[in-house]
């Protein structure tokens, strides 16, 4: 009887959910509101606005359910520690605070993709405004706040695009775990994400900020109220990196299953791993920023106003501490998708397995040491500059090592070309150019003329976007079925594929040439002799924006509409994510699978298989 | 609080299981703090190595009270090393209870104590880089502490017959973790900011 008492949850009466959460979150706003005005020390609302949005997230979370399971612990209830009590099925599930690490990553999922569809028409508004050499369309301050939700959007995105819905959806699949470490920060980590792009929005009613994504002070001292949704947005999302990591980490190292060496981890969750550290490690970096520029807008502190004893430097600084490793939070899962799916496509083994191992990790390690490089032109000291010249041209040789992976798999290989493939060597292209752009910006002499031009806005572009979104969208046409069950329409994927490579080249290689004519960033108005090129520009860029309403389409379509059902494993792939039935059961495998092979062992002469489904006799580990 | 709760032997591996998933998360949530507290420190010396305008620390500025600070930090070491020795017994004997519980009771006190302190500064929050700092870093600290003493509080509610913890020790073992990292930070906030500037 006592026994039964683990899995039979107590629960507080308050019903929870989305409802209860925006019930709740608008309440938290205006007693923020209101408690900041009163108590506030300067009567310029900053006080007032800052509390309601963290009132307002917590009451969101409150009303989501997040307090129940910690007041139950206070009250001294026996709760259920994994939430099994919690396993529904139904719609409603992705609707509610769930534990279930496939539930979280389908959220992730749409949620990434909804934001994405606001990042694009952002970016859409301001490829409009640059048809004319004068800010005609929009206005020149309206554009800089366009600019600014723009790039921060883009950047809460791309902070979690991969690890929010395939690695929490698939982490625990390749991994032969039947849970997640921690399901509440996991949980907590999603439901973090719609609060802080809902405050990043709030920003319009203040008429957005000035300061583009990197938030430097004192401009950012000076900004009005749009400011503080970038603060407050911009925690949340920090604090969602450091409780992924923590989950991502803590999983990866202690529930994989028996057998599952390290060398025999999939490339792609050592993709995982290595992101997770550089978020878990960075974020709080960010975090104390901040609240540091919190307090000096609210307070009235001097962090970073160098009349009162602060600094601008310090931001700077701090900031891009953070900054630099955030580029590669993107990165680092795109180049374990790559690598991933360039073994299962060529059907032969991963070639130089640690050879990647060792490229992700010293991608994880140089990261700390390049930050300043952003700084070159800002006046710091000159003498600091060749050091971190040279640690920045340094990266490229363990990213050197991930192409030198996947090429040398591709390597004379009849490469099964489906539509998740021809992303994954588009990744190879814009890469390679973004990889190479990025060295002479890398470089003091060349970045003194191309900082704060095109050439800089094009080169990251070609990374993020050329690199980064299109492992993304490898990963949906391949992962898709694993899923949701059904197959993405390969014919529009095919058409997909072509009309965003070609129109994203279109768009961003004409940049290149923009910045090398010195037209400036974040600036409305451009030399009328670039009129040409931006007109261009702006018209691949629609195109680019098509391509994307098509991919939208084809998910719906193929979702929705006119469901195919996916055979159990239509890549035939070795990997163990693929070797359980659709839909993934409840706690994914029936009993912890005795890892025996590789994923990648393809062709072979006597490679097993890659586990033994009915696992250890005994065994409870993982469980 | 029915009769002796008997578990199966799935459940006992179950938690020895969570035993080190809770080690390895704590660890991990440490090395985030320790990146944290990082930045703070980089700040303090950041700024006052700058001084730019000579306002680091203005002249005739109030210092913090070390009586205070001393006081804050006294209590923060007796709780974490109370909690300390609880862990050393097992759970629902006295002798976890007692210093469990007293460390939850001084550990609201460091909390109380902090929160008077920075009600009675001396000091505005406008007068330069030091006060800036000051504010920053204790305050994170704090708030920090405060939440780590319900945690606790949830510890002591759930080791009671029948309560998970006695199953579960995991939260026992690593939360000792996390006070004793706060206990080394309210240590090098006390040299810095009562000392050092
Ligand atoms: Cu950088």
């Amino acid at each position: 009887m006592a026994v039964a008492d683990l899995t039979t949850e107590r629960r507080l009466s308050i019903p929870t959910g989305i409802p209860t959460g925006v019930l709740l979150a608008i309440t938290g706003y205006f007693a923020g509101v209101w408690l900041g005005n009163e108590f506030g020390l300067f009567d310029d609302q900053n006080t007032g606005i800052i509390l309601g949005y963290v009132f307002a997230t917590a009451g969101f979370l409150i009303g989501m359910g997040f307090l129940n399971h910690p007041l139950g612990r206070l009250l001294g209830w026996r709760l259920d520690p994994l939430g099994e009590a919690d396993i529904e099925v139904g719609l409603g599930r992705y609707f509610r605070l769930s534990l279930d690490h496939k539930v979280i990553g389908i959220q992730y999922l749409v949620t990434i993709l909804t934001m994405l569809f606001f990042g694009g028409v952002g970016a859409m508004v301001i490829r409009t405004s640059l048809l004319s050499p004068t800010p005609t369309i929009v206005p020149a301050g309206n554009y800089l706040s366009v600019v600014g939700l723009h790039s921060v959007m883009m950047i809460f995105i791309t902070s979690a695009a991969i690890v929010g819905p395939f690695g929490n959806y698939l982490v625990p699949l390749m991994i032969g775990s039947r849970r997640m470490a921690f399901p509440r920060l996991e949980a907590l980590s999603f439901w973090l994400v719609p609060p802080a792009a809902v405050i990043l929005g709030a920003a319009t009613f203040w008429g957005g900020f000035p300061t583009g994504w990197t938030g430097y002070a004192p401009l950012s001292e000076q900004a009005g109220q749009g400011m503080d949704s970038y603060i407050v947005g911009f925690i949340l999302i920090g604090l969602a990196l450091i409780t992924s990591g923590v989950n991502m980490l803590a999983t990866i190292i202690a529930l994989r299953a028996p057998g599952l060496t390290w060398a025999r981890l999939p490339i792609f969750v050592w993709g995982i791993l290595c992101t997770s550290i550089l978020g878990l490690l960075a974020a709080p970096v960010l975090a104390a920023a901040l609240v540091m520029l919190a307090l000096d807008r609210s307070a009235q502190t001097s962090f970073f106003l160098a009349s009162n004893g602060g600094s601008n430097y310090l931001w700077e600084n701090l900031f891009w501490f953070f900054g630099h490793p955030e580029v590669y939070i993107f990165i680092l899962p795109a180049f374990g998708i790559v690598m991933e799916l360039a073994a299962h496509f060529a059907r032969r083994p991963l070639f130089g397995y640690r050879v990647g191992v060792v490229g992700l990790f010293g991608v994880t390690l140089l990261s700390w040491f390049v930050w300043q490089h952003h700084l070159f032109v800002s006046g710091i000291a000159p003498v600091l500059r060749p050091f971190y010249m040279l640690s920045t041209e340094l990266i490229s040789v363990p990213t050197g090592f991930i192409f030198l992976v996947v090429l040398g798999t591709l390597w004379r290989s009849r490469v099964w070309l489906t539509v998740p493939m021809l992303f994954c060597l588009g990744f190879l292209f814009n890469f390679l150019i973004g990889g190479i752009t990025g060295v002479y910006l890398s470089d003091v002499p060349t970045d003194v003329t191309l900082h704060g031009s095109y050439f800089s806005m094009a080169h990251f572009h070609y990374t993020i976007m050329g690199g980064e979104i299109f492992a993304f969208a490898a990963a949906i046409y391949y992962w898709f079925p694993r899923m949701t069950g059904k197959m993405l329409n390969q014919t529009l994927g095919r058409i997909h594929f072509w009309w965003m490579f070609i129109a994203f080249n279109s768009t961003f290689f004409p940049l290149l040439i923009a910045g090398l004519l010195d037209m400036p960033r974040r600036v409305s108005a451009y030399n009328p002799g670039l009129q040409f090129l931006n007109q261009w520009v702006t018209f691949s860029a629609y195109l680019l924006f098509s391509s994307m309403i098509l991919f939208a389409a084809n998910i719906i379509y193929s979702w929705f509409i006119q469901p195919v059902p996916a055979v159990a494993n239509p890549w035939r792939a070795r990997s163990l994510e693929w070797q359980i039935p659709t839909p993934v059961p409840a706690r994914n495998f029936e009993r912890v699978p005795l890892i025996l092979a590789g994923p990648y062992d393809y062709g072979l002469p006597n490679a097993k298989p890659v586990a033994d489904l009915r696992g250890l006799v005994g065994a409870t580990g993982g469980s | 609080m029915a009769a002796e709760t008997r578990y199966s032997a799935a459940e006992a591996a179950l938690a020895a299981l969570d035993v080190r998933i809770a080690s390895v998360g704590m660890w991990l949530f440490l090395a985030a703090n320790a990146f944290y507290y990082a930045a703070w420190y980089f700040a303090f010396f950041y700024l006052k190595a700058l001084n730019n305008n000579g306002a680091w620390m203005i002249s005739g500025l109030t210092r913090p009270s070390r009586a205070y600070g001393t006081i804050v930090l006294l209590l923060a070491l007796v709780s974490a090393g109370a909690y300390a020795l609880a862990t050393r017994a097992p759970v629902r004997t006295l002798l976890w209870r007692l210093p469990a519980v007293a460390a939850l009771v001084v550990g609201l006190g460091v909390v109380l104590f902090q929160a008077y302190e920075m009600w009675h500064l001396g000091f505005g929050l406008t007068q330069g880089g030091f006060p800036s700092v000051f504010v920053g870093l204790t305050g994170s600290w704090v708030v920090e502490w405060a939440a780590a003493t319900f945690w606790l509080a949830t510890i002591i509610s759930q080791a009671r017959v029948g309560g998970d913890t006695i199953l579960r020790a995991a939260p026992v073992a690593a939360f000792a973790n996390l006070l004793g990292f706060l206990a080394v930070v309210g240590i090098l906030n006390w040299i810095l900011l009562y000392f050092l500037p």
